[in-house]
């Protein structure tokens, strides 16, 4: 039995709806930027096995890869940036006490 | 072989994935984020593609993962260790994310027999950097405009207040 496209699209999804769970889930705002990482390079993944499986040849799927890690590594630092002038205004990391614009 | 070494490679990725989402200590959570993404790596490499393999690597393992273990020491707290990490909508959420696996995975029962092209392995740092320069050109120097932007945002949101 040989791997097909199958295999890694449904390694994908899952790896997918792992990070959906931890981004709906977790209490702490990193975990949340750790699980948007697992989402992207589940997108990552199912790109790679797109252009290797169903358009080998020119690399079109893996240059779009490359610009979602440098989009992704972008949203980390930024991301990481924001938390840490949150984290040193109201002395927290959970989102529920994440809550100046409710008013 | 290759099966053998593709289902070794997502056993390791979908168990560090679960254990970076449900850890209660958050250090442990941020190095098994580290392994889920090298074993993305691997996976990349089985595709045959190398160059995304190193960047992989390089990008993901040797920066991200690394910037946020810096931030969780940064921000982490002693009584965060006992505190509960999950939210009370966990068990629904955990049902939504089953029932939409499932539904994917029938989706992508379309995609069970493609084989793979035949073409012999080869380098693709070469037709990337072609690629870059021809026909993703605009992309290319619009990423430049973003990383401007995330280092300035950065050093920005970060800096102390006077």
């Amino acid at each position: 039995m040989s791997l097909t496209l199958y295999h890694y699209l449904s390694l994908g999804a899952v790896l997918f709806f792992i990070g959906v769970f931890g981004v709906l889930t977790r209490r702490n705002i990193l975990s949340i930027l750790m699980s948007v990482e697992l989402m992207f390079n589940a997108a990552n993944l199912n790109l790679v096995a797109f252009n290797r499986y169903l358009h080998p040849g020119p690399l079109l799927g893996q240059g779009l890869v490359l610009f979602t890690i440098a989009v992704a590594a972008a949203e980390i630092v930024v991301g990481l940036a924001l938390l840490l002038a949150i984290y040193r205004k109201r002395d927290t990391v959970y989102v529920e006490n994440f809550n100046l614009l409710k008013g | 072989m290759t099966p053998v070494l593709f289902y070794l490679l997502a056993g390791i990725l979908l168990c560090s994935a679960i254990c970076t989402v449900t850890l209660r200590n958050i250090v442990h959570a941020a190095l098994f984020l580290g392994l889920a993404l090298t074993s993305v790596a691997g996976l990349f490499a089985m595709l045959e593609a190398d160059f995304l393999f190193s960047a992989q690597l390089l990008i993901y393992v040797g920066g991200i993962a690394v910037l946020i273990l810096f931030v969780v020491l940064l921000s982490g707290r002693r009584e965060d260790l006992h505190a509960r990490q999950l939210n009370e909508q966990w068990l629904g959420v955990f049902l939504v994310c089953l029932v939409s696996c499932l539904a994917l995975w029938k989706v992508y029962a379309a995609f069970s027999h493609g084989l793979p092209g035949t073409s012999p392995p080869s380098s693709t740092t070469q037709p990337l950097g072609k690629l870059l320069l021809t026909e993703y050109l605009v992309p290319f120097e619009l990423i430049s405009l973003i990383l401007l932007a995330a280092l300035l945002g950065a050093v920005y949101f970060t800096k102390s207040e006077p």
